[in-house]
């Protein structure tokens, strides 16, 4: 019996092994380096918040009145290891400025095609609710310093789980989809923990099922997504409880449009979550934006608004900004953005309203 | 003289301008597959991942910083280098899309292509040898 488990894992090990041997493995990357401050702001008085720009929700990147380099500047390496016949194990590690750059794992997946439709695939990955969630680390891949900071307030933006991709064309359409299931139990959620309770915030979504579909041709862009889930959570290790339940129910919807002429384009985005207890948050987003050489300049505006029976003033806030992208390297970026926040609500107020300034560089390698 | 000079030399400068620029997309000689504009843009921003045959696609490009490689990326998928390198790093480093393999010379793609049936590239148009097929030239 011993015998026969050591043969298992020694033909296991060995193929392994043999795996290894023939896997190309390729490094790449992304850096952004940013700095940023605010000018004037109100801050929340009644919750004792200072002038402050929460530039980034999730990660609790915020500038106060001081020039600051730490807040959003992160490094990201990523490993891929290609053992060919379509299968590919790949990791992302982010190292954050705003969590004293200790890496952490972002992604850890396995990879594999089924055929030239269908992809499967395993792990950990980002959770693809917004149009940019995905690759929300990487500034370098959009225009703008920052994905917009009110659409962008989950809580939760990874998972562990199973995906399923399809791709395939239509005439002059290309068509991907995709479709998860998974769970992520963040023990200390940093966004409600630090930002909003003050006390140290255990956030679980379960029973997650989502699905994307992405419609494309040459110059126009179209997303729409659905995500349900089942929300836990423990503050100060306390059972938080709705209506006499210990969880509640949440569902995510969402559009993306983009269009792209030559030289102006359009990205949109207009998004619902419906959250028991909570209402409706309903995210917009709208940027236009005007390539000549290597200099884009855009102006974008964006909005979080709260509303519901249960809700008498919720969080509501939105964002006017107006920045530049200059593509002054073949793999780097160099950008400047102005934000002025409005924040509209005093029993949910976030951060106030402020004025603010940020630049810096994004790369790929 | 003076006139007719600058006339030849902006014709001459034109003219090589043109002869650098033209550059021919290439696949093996087994390869018979029509492969037009719109399936080689699929091809090079991810969107298809086989030829009409069935066949997976295996891609080469010339690095980002040779000036085949750019008049490619504006000719064939309106993208400057930028634009192209901020649309792959979305795929990249989202799990979408594996990026076209890097080789840095002509030569090399050449190789590459005439070795594998499933390989496509391209190269200068002067670079191009009987050894692989173009299918379209830019």
């Amino acid at each position: 019996m011993k015998c026969i488990s050591f043969i298992k894992y020694a033909t296991a090990a060995s193929c392994l092994m043999s795996v290894a041997s023939q896997a190309e493995i390729n490094f790449s990357g992304f850096t952004s380096v940013n700095a940023g401050k605010v000018l004037s702001g109100t801050g929340v008085e009644h919750y004792n918040v200072p002038p402050t720009f929460l530039a980034d929700y999730p990660i609790v990147s915020a500038y106060n009145e001081e020039w600051a380099m730490t807040p959003e500047s992160l490094f990201g390496i990523q490993i891929t290891a290609d053992l060919n016949d379509g299968l590919t194990a790949i990791a992302q590690l982010v190292g954050r400025g705003a969590e004293d750059y200790s890496p952490e794992f972002e992604w850890a997946y396995l990879s594999y095609d089924i055929n030239e439709h269908w992809t499967v695939q395993a792990g950990r990955k980002r959770l693809p609710l917004f149009y940019y969630s995905d690759f929300y680390d990487v500034g370098y891949a959009y225009v703008w310093m920052r994905a917009p900071a009110d659409n962008y307030t989950w809580q939760i933006f990874n998972y562990n789980g199973i995906n399923l991709m399809y791709n395939t064309d239509v005439g002059e359409w290309s068509l991907a989809a995709n479709m998860y299931v998974g769970k992520e139990d963040d023990k200390e959620n940093k966004l409600l923990g630090n930002f909003f309770f003050g006390d140290q915030t255990r956030e679980i979504w379960k029973d997650m099922l989502g699905g994307v579909v992405n419609l494309s041709k040459d110059w126009f862009e179209s997303r729409f997504t659905y995500m349900q889930y089942t929300n836990q959570r423990y503050v100060g290790g306390e059972k938080t409880m709705w209506g006499g339940l210990d969880s509640r129910k949440g569902k995510f919807f969402g559009a993306a449009f983009n269009m792209d002429f030559d030289d102006w384009f359009i990205l949109s985005e207009i998004n619902r979550l419906d959250l028991e207890f909570d209402g409706n948050l309903d995210t917009n987003m709208l940027t236009l934006g005007y390539r000549f050489s290597a200099y884009t300049p855009y102006v974008a505006y964006s909005s979080m608004k709260q509303k519901g029976d249960d809700v008498m003033d919720g969080e509501n806030h939105n964002t006017t900004s107006i920045g530049l992208r200059w593509d002054f390297h073949d793999s780097a970026a160099f950008k400047v953005q102005y934000d002025k926040v409005k924040d509209n609500s005093h029993d949910f107020a976030v951060a106030g309203d402020s004025k603010s300034i940020s630049f810096g560089i994004d790369l790929v390698f | 003289m003076n006139y007719f000079n600058k006339i030849l030399v902006v014709i001459g400068l034109m003219l090589s301008n043109y002869a650098v620029a033209d550059v021919a997309v290439i696949v093996n000689l087994e390869n018979g597959d029509t492969i037009d504009a719109n399936l080689i843009k699929k091809i090079y921003l991810g969107k298809a991942k086989v030829f009409p045959n069935g066949t997976k696609v295996k891609v080469y490009t010339l690095s980002s910083n040779q000036e085949d490689t750019k008049y490619f990326r504006q000719k064939a998928l309106k993208k400057s280098n930028s634009q192209f390198k901020s649309y792959w790093s979305k795929l990249a480093f989202t799990g979408k899309g594996t990026p076209a393999t890097k080789l840095d010379t002509a030569a090399d793609i050449i190789s590459a292509i005439k070795k594998d049936p499933k390989a496509i590239g391209f190269v200068n148009v002067k670079d191009v040898s009987s050894d692989v097929k173009v299918v379209k030239n830019y």
